[in-house]
Formats: C-alpha cells, sequence, structure tokens
C-alpha cells in the first residue's frame, strides 16, 4: 500500500529557514575538505564543426568533510553523480570549479610530478574488481605496481609489502603467482583493496565495493573494510546505493539527488530522522528482511523517473518526483541549511 | 492439488551440474520465492520449466526440442535472430561440481531430468510446439535484463500486439487498443506515444513495465521473473514491487518469485525455497522462514544483510569462504565446507530434506529441532 503524504499544514506560508550561524565546531581538522565541487561534462553535437550545445551537471556544487578516521557515506541512484564525485576527488576527473584539500594541501591546485607523487596518498577501490584488475598481471606485479610508479621500494622491500598486506586482506601469500580470473568475486575485491593499501594512503575511495557481491561475501568485505580502518588508520569516502550498507560503514552520511547534496547528518540521525522528502523516499523503498515489518512498513512510491542531470527541474530538483512539492519548489532552489546541529537539509520546509 | 509441481529436477551442462534435484510447488495464486546466491541454479530451474534452455536431451531418448524457442517469453517481431541472440540463458561458466551423469548424455545443451507439472502435464516431456503454445499463454517470464529481452529494432507496440495476436487472436486496432491499456495498466504513461518508441527510449524501470505487460497480456495463470529489480535503483524496485503485488492480487496470477534478496521475498512472498548449490535446502512459509530459520545457511543469510531495523552497531556475521567451497551433494553436505556446525555426520552420505510444511536439508538440525 502506497501512501500519499499530505503536505505539511501551512507550511508554505513561512519563511524558509536561514541557515545556523555557527555550525558545530568539529573536534578535529578535517583529513579532506571538499568546497562547491562541480564536474560538469559538455554535450557536443555536429559532425563538421563540433558545438557544446549544454552541459550533463554530473556534480554541481557539492560540499563536505570527513574527519581523519571517518567514513563518510554518499549515497544516492544510479547516474546521480557519486562516482564522478569521488573521481573528481582523487583528481582522476578534473573538477569545473570548487576546491578539494587533503590534510590541508589543495589537491586542485597540484600540478604535474606533484599530483603524481600526491596521488599515493589517495587510492580507490573499485565496484568491478576484475575489471579493474589487469588480467595479464599476476598479483606479484598487480601489488608491485602502484610501489614502481612511485619508486617505493627496492623488490625484496615490495613483495616483503605485499606479503604483509595480502595478510591484512585475508589471502595467503601462495597467491602472489595467481592471476585475477583464478579468484572468485569477494577474492578479487580483497585483491583490490590489498592493490589500493600498499601505498599505505590517507584517504580510500571506495566506489560501490560490495555491490557485485554475493549476500554472504559482502558481509566479509564490509567486515574487512572495517577492520583495515582501524589498523591502518584510514579514513574512507564511501560511495554505494545500497543504504543499509552504508549506514552499516559510515558515520556520517550525503544524500545526493542530481549533483547535489540533498541531506548530510550522522548517519544515526539520518537513519532515524531522515528530512529530506528523496531520503525518506529512499529508505522506506528498501525491503526489510522481515515479514511483519513488511506487512506494516509505510512505503512512500515515487513516481516516474530521474529527470536527465543535463536539464535539471528549476527550484528544487527534486520537486518532480516529490509527494510534498508545492508552488514555491519549482521557482525557488531551497536553500542548504542546517536544520539542527551537524544535520543539513535542502529543503523548504521542515518535515 | 498444486498449480505447479516441480519434482526432482535435475539440469546438467555436461559433466557441469546446475541444478540437482530441486523439488517444490507452487499454489493457484501464490506468490512463490526461489532465493540464494549467484550460480545456484534459480534461472537454469526457471529456464527448464518454460522450456527454454538450450537443447536438452532426456535419459528416456525423447527427442530435444528447438532451441530458438528461448526466445523469452516475448518472441519478438524481429523473428528468430532476435531470439537466437537473446541472452535470456546465462553464458557457458567453468564447470563446477559434477554430480553421476549415469546414463545420461553428454552434450553442449543441457541435459534435463525430473518433472514440472503444470495443471496436471509434466511440462518437460511436452513437444516443443505444444511448449511453445502454453509459453506466453499459461505461463510467462520476466528476465532482469529487460534491455536484452525486448527487439532493439522493433517498436514497442508491435512488439505487443504480436503476443495479442498469436495467443489471444487481436488484430489491428483492437490489438492497439489493448496494447495501449496494457501499457496504462502497469503504470506507463502517455501509452499511445510509448507504443511507438523503441526499447532504448525508455528508462530501465519503463522496460521492465512493458515486459511485465508483454508477461500479462494473456493473463497466464503462472508468471515467473528471475530478478526482475536486481538491475534497478532502490526506488524505481519499489514501484515494480507494488505493480508484481498488485497484479497478484487483482488478477490471481501465481508468482513464482527469483531473488538474491531477502527483503525482496520477506515483502511478497508466501512461500519460500531457499537454494544452495543446486538443491532447495529449506522450504517453510514466509513468516515460518523468518521467525525459525533453521537451516545454517538460511541462518548465515540473514546474518550477513546489515540492516536498517536493527541497532547500527549489529554486527555482520558473514559465512566464511565462497560458493566455490563445495561438495557434492552425493558426498555430503555441500554446504559443509562453510558451515560451522559440521560434524563427520554431515559428510557421511546425502542429507535429506525433512519435514513437511518447514523442510529442512540439515543432519544437525533434525537433532536440535
Ligand atoms: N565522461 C563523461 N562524459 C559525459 N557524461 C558523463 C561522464 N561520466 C559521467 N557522466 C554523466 O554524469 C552523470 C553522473 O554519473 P556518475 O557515474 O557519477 O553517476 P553515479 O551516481 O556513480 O551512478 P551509478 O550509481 O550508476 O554508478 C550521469 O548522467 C552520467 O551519464
Ligand atoms: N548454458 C550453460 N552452460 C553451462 N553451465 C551453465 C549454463 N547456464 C548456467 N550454468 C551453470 O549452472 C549453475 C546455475 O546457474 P544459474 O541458474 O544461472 O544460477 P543463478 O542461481 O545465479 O540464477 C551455475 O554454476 C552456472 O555456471
Ligand atoms: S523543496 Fe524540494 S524536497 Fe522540499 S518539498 Fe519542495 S520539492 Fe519537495
Ligand atoms: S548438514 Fe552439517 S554441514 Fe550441512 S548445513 Fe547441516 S550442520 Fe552444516
Ligand atoms: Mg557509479
Ligand atoms: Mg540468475
Amino acid at each position: 500500500m502506497s501512501t500519499e503524504p499530505e503536505a505539511p499544514g501551512g507550511a508554505a506560508s513561512r519563511p524558509p529557514l536561514q541557515r545556523a550561524d555557527e555550525p558545530a565546531v568539529p573536534a578535529k581538522a578535517p583529513l579532506l575538505e571538499v568546497e562547491d565541487l562541480e564536474v560538469h561534462f559538455p554535450i557536443r553535437r555536429g559532425i563538421l564543426v563540433e558545438r557544446t550545445v549544454g552541459h550533463v551537471r554530473a556534480v554541481d556544487g557539492v560540499s563536505l568533510s570527513v574527519q581523519p578516521g571517518g567514513t563518510f557515506g554518499l549515497v544516492g541512484e544510479s547516474g546521480c553523480g557519486k562516482t564522478t564525485f569521488g573521481r573528481a576527488v582523487l583528481r582522476l576527473e578534473e573538477p569545473t570549479a570548487g576546491r578539494v584539500r587533503l590534510g590541508g594541501d589543495e589537491v586542485t591546485a597540484l600540478r604535474g610530478e606533484r599530483l603524481r607523487r600526491f596521488r599515493s596518498k589517495m587510492q580507490m577501490v573499485f565496484q568491478d574488481p576484475l575489471g579493474s584488475l589487469n588480467p595479464r598481471h599476476n598479483v606479484d606485479m598487480l601489488l608491485a605496481e602502484p610501489l614502481k610508479v612511485h619508486g617505493v621500494g627496492s623488490r625484496e622491500e615490495r613483495r616483503k609489502l605485499a606479503v604483509e598486506t595480502l595478510d591484512a586482506v585475508g589471502l595467503p601469500k601462495s597467491v602472489l603467482e595467481r592471476y585475477p580470473h583464478e579468484f572468485s568475486g569477494g577474492q578479487r575485491q580483497r585483491l583490490g583493496i590489498a592493490r589500493a593499501l600498499m601505498l599505505r594512503p590517507d584517504l580510500i575511495v571506495c566506489d560501490e565495493p560490495v555491490s557485485a557481491l554475493d549476500v554472504s561475501i559482502q558481509a566479509q568485505v564490509m567486515n574487512l573494510l572495517d577492520e583495515l580502518q582501524d589498523e591502518f588508520g584510514l579514513t574512507y569516502l564511501v560511495i554505494a546505493h545500497d543504504l543499509a550498507v552504508v549506514r552499516h560503514l559510515s558515520d556520517r552520511v550525503g544524500v545526493m539527488y542530481l549533483g547535489k547534496l540533498v541531506e548530510e547528518a550522522d548517519s544515526s540521525q539520518i537513519y532515524e530522522r531522515p528530512r529530506h522528502p528523496y531520503t525518506k523516499a529512499l529508505l522506506s523503498a528498501v525491503p526489510q528482511p522481515d515479514p511483519e515489518v513488511e506487512a506494516t512498513r509505510e512505503r512512500i512510491i515515487l513516481k516516474g523517473d530521474l529527470p536527465s542531470p543535463a536539464n535539471p527541474p528549476s527550484g528544487c530538483r527534486f520537486r518532480t518526483r516529490c509527494p510534498w512539492a508545492e508552488d514555491i519548489c519549482a521557482e525557488v532552489e531551497p536553500e542548504w541549511r542546517e536544520a539542527a546541529t551537524g544535520h543539513r537539509v535542502a529543503c523548504h520546509f521542515d518535515l | 492439488m498444486a498449480l505447479l509441481e516441480v519434482e526432482d529436477l535435475r539440469v546438467a551442462f555436461g559433466p557441469a551440474t546446475a541444478v540437482d534435484g530441486v523439488s517444490f510447488a507452487v499454489d493457484e495464486g501464490k506468490v512463490v520465492g526461489l532465493v540464494g546466491e549467484s550460480g545456484c541454479g534459480k534461472s537454469v530451474t526457471s529456464l527448464a520449466i518454460m522450456g527454454l534452455l538450450p537443447k536438452r536431451s532426456r535419459g528416456n531418448g525423447r527427442l530435444a526440442p528447438d532451441t530458438e524457442a528461448r526466445a523469452v517469453t516475448v518472441e519478438p517481431a524481429g523473428g528468430a535472430e532476435a531470439a537466437e541472440s537473446s541472452p535470456a540463458v546465462p553464458s557457458a561458466p567453468a564447470p563446477r561440481t559434477a554430480i553421476g551423469g549415469e546414463g545420461r548424455r553428454r552434450g553442449r545443451g543441457a541435459d534435463v531430468d525430473g518433472r514440472a507439472v503444470f495443471d496436471g502435464v509434466d511440462l518437460l516431456s511436452l513437444p516443443s510446439a505444444a511448449m511453445r503454445r502454453r509459453r506466453g499463454r499459461d505461463l510467462a517470464m520476466v528476465f532482469q535484463d529487460p534491455l536484452s529481452s525486448l527487439n532493439p529494432v522493433v517498436p514497442i507496440g508491435r512488439q505487443i500486439t504480436e503476443v495479442l495476436e498469436r495467443h489471444r487472436g487481436l488484430k489491428g486496432d483492437k490489438a492497439v487498443k489493448e496494447a495501449s491499456h496494457l501499457l496504462d495498466r502497469v503504470g506507463i504513461p502517455d501509452p499511445a506515444r510509448r507504443l511507438r518508441e523503441y526499447p532504448h527510449q525508455l528508462s530501465g524501470g519503463m522496460r521492465q513495465r512493458v515486459l511485465i505487460a508483454i508477461a500479462v497480456a494473456c493473463a497466464p495463470r503462472l508468471l515467473i521473473a528471475d530478478e526482475p529489480t536486481t538491475a534497478l535503483d532502490v526506488t524505481i524496485q519499489a514501484q515494480i514491487l507494488e505493480l508484481l503485488r498488485d497484479l497478484v492480487e487483482s488478477e490471481g496470477t501465481a508468482l513464482l518469485m527469483i531473488t538474491h534478496d531477502l527483503g525482496v521475498v520477506a515483502g511478497l512472498c508466501d512461500e519460500v525455497n531457499v537454494l544452495y548449490s543446486g538443491r532447495v535446502v529449506e522450504s517453510a512459509p514466509v513468516r515460518e522462514l523468518f521467525a525459525r530459520p533453521t537451516h545454517p545457511y538460511t541462518i548465515g543469510l540473514l546474518g550477513s544483510i546489515p540492516r536498517l531495523d536493527l541497532p547500527m552497531d549489529e554486527p555482520l556475521r558473514p559465512i566464511r569462504g565462497s560458493i566455490q567451497d563445495v561438495i557434492r551433494w552425493r558426498d555430503g553436505c555441500a554446504f559443509a565446507p562453510r558451515c560451522d556446525r559440521v560434524t563427520e555426520k554431515c559428510v557421511a552420505g546425502e542429507p535429506a530434506l525433512v519435514g513437511a510444511v518447514h523442510a529442512h536439508r540439515c543432519v544437525m538440525a533434525e537433532e536440535v529441532a
């Protein structure tokens, strides 16, 4: 049974709330700080003369920060810009605008050799473990490669580090001579993680780290990510579409819709008291493995599909699917405001 | 009697066994789940029931039916070549377990054994022409990847009217009107315009709705859905699940729901069969299964999922190893290499499925229960 929630009574007449003056003071300086990051891809048309006819606004002004040793979970539906954001943070994608700082250094200002060397501090784990590993390289070569690129260690030292890292991800050193196709999906993801760990980075961006894996293997890999975080003092940016996976891994969560954050809060907050209509709808869409819960659960069924990020709706981008939308939502873009301490949301109303 | 009764279904591709003695039943108007991880035999089971597996040969020497019949329920207007390229049948994987292939013929195609009795008739022994007539009319199927189940060069409308003409004898305007009505029924806005569009012009969720529209075009008594929402976003998944729920309720269609998602099972199914390595290891009514999971594999699956309805610090309790760590059922419990409760008894022979309403295939659970 779907429910069409009613618009909050009289909320439209209330002026949009102002952002709190002082945001909660963070205990430590953040390791990763992203400010108004934008990545726009040009859409080109034309046969003889290519013209740019518009832009896909894949990431359209996202700010967030991650504490050292923390995990930030970025969640949203396919095409909302999660991967592009992660890649832009690592400078694998050139940002159109905005700034990224890692441990005080401005990543977005680095060029050439300095950027290349800086990359050892930030690594990525991919969704498709097989696609991200060169099939013609055995594990020994795969793990040594990032070290070679950065000129780290002698052959023996690299090998020693490889064995240590394999041990950390739960693989025996006998796998060194084997090739990616000889491993199961879960083992390949362990290899992908080992490779990202080889340079002992500060930050790892995990893009859908478990979504290609079977349920029982997902749990193994999530537990492994937890253990490695403590062991190596890692900071994670976890990108995933699965809300339960993000909740399990993250202490802070941002919900993305069409290139923008619509809500950001501590994990416990956002799941217990979602404030944005999109977050509410996402949460209500996840089927729970409990028939009693399922029989009584309130479901918010959103109408229609995601609009194109090349041509996002005016005002609030979510308005075409939002069950609470009112006239103002088409005209005025909602402010990114602090609705409660450490809980930011982009909606005209307090729901 | 059940609408569909699958008995001791076995499917082997050469030396590799995909389905190793699966039995379950689907009652009229009920939703029955087949749940398990990738490779456990869910898709092969459903393809065998639909007669969509590549060339089969039977121990008793009956003829193998044609292969092009596996063109989905949609058998698109594009004809045989579109049908041939249909990836409805998973590509050949590395051989895993082999079970005794005594007396069975070997070949590139699938060896199918056992029975799938639908409405009193064993589908597995039907001649291919008879099976083709039933497919799309009495039983229909929806696949995980809607794009490859539709013909890319034929407008949506023609792909629906084809089915209406073949099975219901509807022609011309009547067929178009009915097609438009069907699209409306599955929640596609502006159906008249959509009928003229091609599959690539539709979003993934809309394509899946089109496939469901085609599948229910002839009011089948059984709909088989093989991971119909796995490729979709969670908000679109919610829409499709709502649609399936509604179809089952309003039309009384029985649904065999194939999924790896225990949440989907909990929200949709009346009965559940948990598959492991080609066999049912536990089956029960849905509430019973979640209230008293008995087989260590089922318990392990439930312990592996992070849940939104439990406290955040609830630890995950994964199953160790992977499905590649397996032994042959005839030698003992195939789950033994990954099981926390394994004893010598478990590998002393084939564990039987015990119990009627709530059945499980575990020698240790027997002692506990
Ligand atoms: N190189 C590119 N050129 C043009 N458009 C792109 C490019 N990369 C991504 N896009 C577009 O940017 C948007 C965001 O894509 P992105 O891959 O970041 O989404 P995502 O949130 O990671 O989705 P998914 O969950 O499917 O991985 C999409 O509309 C996508 O088509
Ligand atoms: N056409 C085929 N040829 C050979 N082996 C196959 C074929 N199709 C499936 N298999 C094998 O059969 C087993 C069951 O596959 P499948 O039913 O597709 O699993 P799932 O439960 O993921 O749907 C797997 O080991 C798979 O590799
Ligand atoms: S601002 Fe956006 S999210 Fe908030 S009610 Fe309006 S349309 Fe919905
Ligand atoms: S039979 Fe033995 S190995 Fe198999 S599930 Fe039961 S306890 Fe585990
Ligand atoms: Mg992505
Ligand atoms: Mg399958």
